[in-house]
């Protein structure tokens, strides 16, 4: 099925965004970049201020996406209420075109963690996320898309793969997923997964956005190596080679550059995204070559 | 098998170092590389010592970064947030820096942590409809005199036994010379903390209209503010306080007998 806040009244055009950080705020007050949408942590907006008022600004201007890091899908405990009413307000001051969430989890015994944790994949993990998806969209009085994770360790106890995971979460509560390339990536590197296979068992009409961002290299004791989800770089060619294919895949979707430690110059995004968008065209040009 | 809720609670004790034996067995069954557990720790730390760091820019210019660190991972390990909303977290790092004993030698930095603490409450305080003159006007004459007020969600007072506001500017701005002409004995010091249009102000006053402000943010109702101000200027606080738009409601107090006239 497709969600209806998806696809309905004021849909994301499927081009490039960029995610808004505070760093940012008066050059993109100062100066609006072309890009096609932009995307913050619902986190950072909780408050009154100027952080609010200046995403409200934004928000004349450009489609905004919600992007919540800290509800935790995958907690056993169930959700914080409050927070999920955090989350409502600003949706109603902002009136998002999209609205995410991640398939994690970072609350225990009432402590936030603060950091998106790896759920085991399992029937009972699945059970309470749908559970959480399907509360969160009720609440929320819309659908929402859900992120892959990046993991650095496999649980041993997890007996549904990841992609199979993603796609039943979306299939039971009728949410879309945010591919999250750069995830995929790093996930698969990590634990010897093939990337391009993942990306081909998601659900096609279920992908409301990708995620694109970069990772670095960690050297272990062992002699091996990681790969750790930092968003501080430029995203990865064979990153950017894996998000060609997804486009190949799925056809254009709107895609995000995201950048959370190490921000650089607003311009080195707008750079990201413009890369971003020639392959988006590019796609474009093909597809029509082939209709043609 | 290990439940779900078995084993975020034997994580959740992996992150913040207070693992039983128990929990880490329980881990070692289910994490392939266990020590990865430290990556996450990493992480978990990192994004909470930086919510710590944007909450007191100042405390961690007077200790330095690495002092910082060290004393944010013990308060973390100790007191970890409970919502995933940062914008306040660290409420108790004040208190906790004041019987931090490494931190002994700096008598005034609790307070300057406290002066932060209420600098982020006003920079992150929910926005609110201010009262206007007219809608006080709008009272009953009668409730008028007993009328007790709501403030501003950013609006918070602070006295110290240091200048902490003087620290507190000279350390953010860097300004090595002002830092070193702060006298520590020059005497107490009343602050109001609140938000205005972009920033936040901090505003010294004398004892009595703080004494005043103090009543009537606390809810009390005018006269018995008006008699522990004890002046003859307060009627010109209270108009100063309302022109600014210090309070978001205002209601006769004390009056189960009379009709409600709270503003919305």
């Amino acid at each position: 099925m497709v969600p209806a806040a998806i696809r309905g009244d004021d849909p994301i055009p499927a081009k490039a965004g960029i995610g808004l950080r505070f760093q940012h705020h008066q050059a993109v007050l100062e100066s609006p970049p072309g890009v096609t949408f932009m995307e913050v942590h619902t986190e950072n907006y909780m408050g009154g201020g100027t952080p609010v008022r200046c995403l409200e600004t934004v928000r004349r201007d450009y489609p905004v996406s919600l992007h919540g890091v800290g509800l935790s899908l995958g907690s056993a405990e169930g959700l914080d209420l409050a927070h999920l009413d955090r989350i409502r307000q600003v949706a109603e001051r902002i009136e998002p075109a999209l609205m995410s969430e991640h398939i994690a989890w970072s609350i225990s015994n009432g402590t936030y963690l603060a950091d998106l944790l790896p759920l085991p994949m399992t029937d009972e993990a699945l059970d309470v996320v749908c559970r959480h998806v399907d509360q969160m969209q009720s609440t929320l009085r819309r659908n929402i898309l859900v992120e892959n994770p990046s993991t650095y360790m496999q649980l041993r106890h997890s007996t549904i793969p990841e992609w199979e995971f993603m796609a039943a979460v979306a299939a039971r509560t009728g949410c879309g997923i945010l591919c999250d390339i750069n995830n995929i990536f790093v996930s698969a590197k990590n634990h010897g997964w093939d990337a391009s296979a993942y990306v081909a068992a998601l659900p096609r009409e279920a992908i409301g956005e990708i995620h694109l961002a970069g990772h670095s290299v960690r050297e272990l004791a062992d002699g091996g190596s990681l790969r750790i989800d930092d968003h501080a770089s430029c995203v990865a060619d064979e990153v950017w080679s894996l998000y060609a294919e997804t486009l190949r895949r799925f056809g254009p979707i709107p895609t995000l550059i995201e950048w959370d430690n190490n921000i650089p110059p607003l311009e080195v995004l707008l750079a990201q995204a413009r890369h971003a968008d020639t392959l988006i065209d590019r796609e474009n040009e093909l597809r029509r070559a082939v209709a043609a | 098998m290990l439940s779900l809720r078995e084993f975020q609670s034997a994580m959740r004790a992996g992150l913040l170092d207070d693992s039983s034996p128990v929990a880490a067995a329980l881990l070692a069954e289910v994490l392939i590389p266990a020590d990865r557990v430290s990556i996450y720790r990493n992480t978990s730390r990192i994004a909470l010592t930086n919510a710590l760091r944007l909450n007191y820019p100042a405390v961690q210019r007077l200790v330095g970064e690495d002092f910082f660190a060290a004393a944010a991972d013990i308060f973390i390990t100790k007191e970890p947030p409970r919502t995933a909303w940062l914008d306040f977290y660290g409420a108790a790092f004040p208190e906790f820096l004041e019987r931090f004993r490494p931190a002994a030698s700096l008598p005034y930095l609790a307070d300057v942590a406290r002066l932060e603490r209420a600098v982020s409450r006003a920079l992150h305080a929910a926005d609110a409809e201010a009262v206007t003159p007219s809608k006080l006007a709008g009272l009953a004459e009668s409730a008028q005199g007993r009328v007790s007020f709501l403030p501003h969600p950013s609006i918070s007072l602070q006295s110290s036994k240091y200048p902490v506001d003087a620290i507190w500017r000279a350390v953010l701005a860097r300004d090595d010379a002002a830092l070193a002409a702060i006298d520590l004995g020059s005497g107490a010091v009343r602050l109001m903390i609140e938000r205005r249009a972009d920033a936040v102000d901090v505003t010294r006053l004398d004892e009595r209209p703080w004494r005043f402000a103090e009543a009537l943010f606390a809810g009390r109702p005018l006269p018995a503010a008006l008699e522990l101000a004890a002046s003859s200027d307060a009627p010109t606080w209270l108009a100063a306080h309302i022109a600014a738009g210090r309070f978001v409601g205002c209601a006769p107090s004390g009056a189960a007998h009379l009709p409600a006239t709270t503003e919305e």
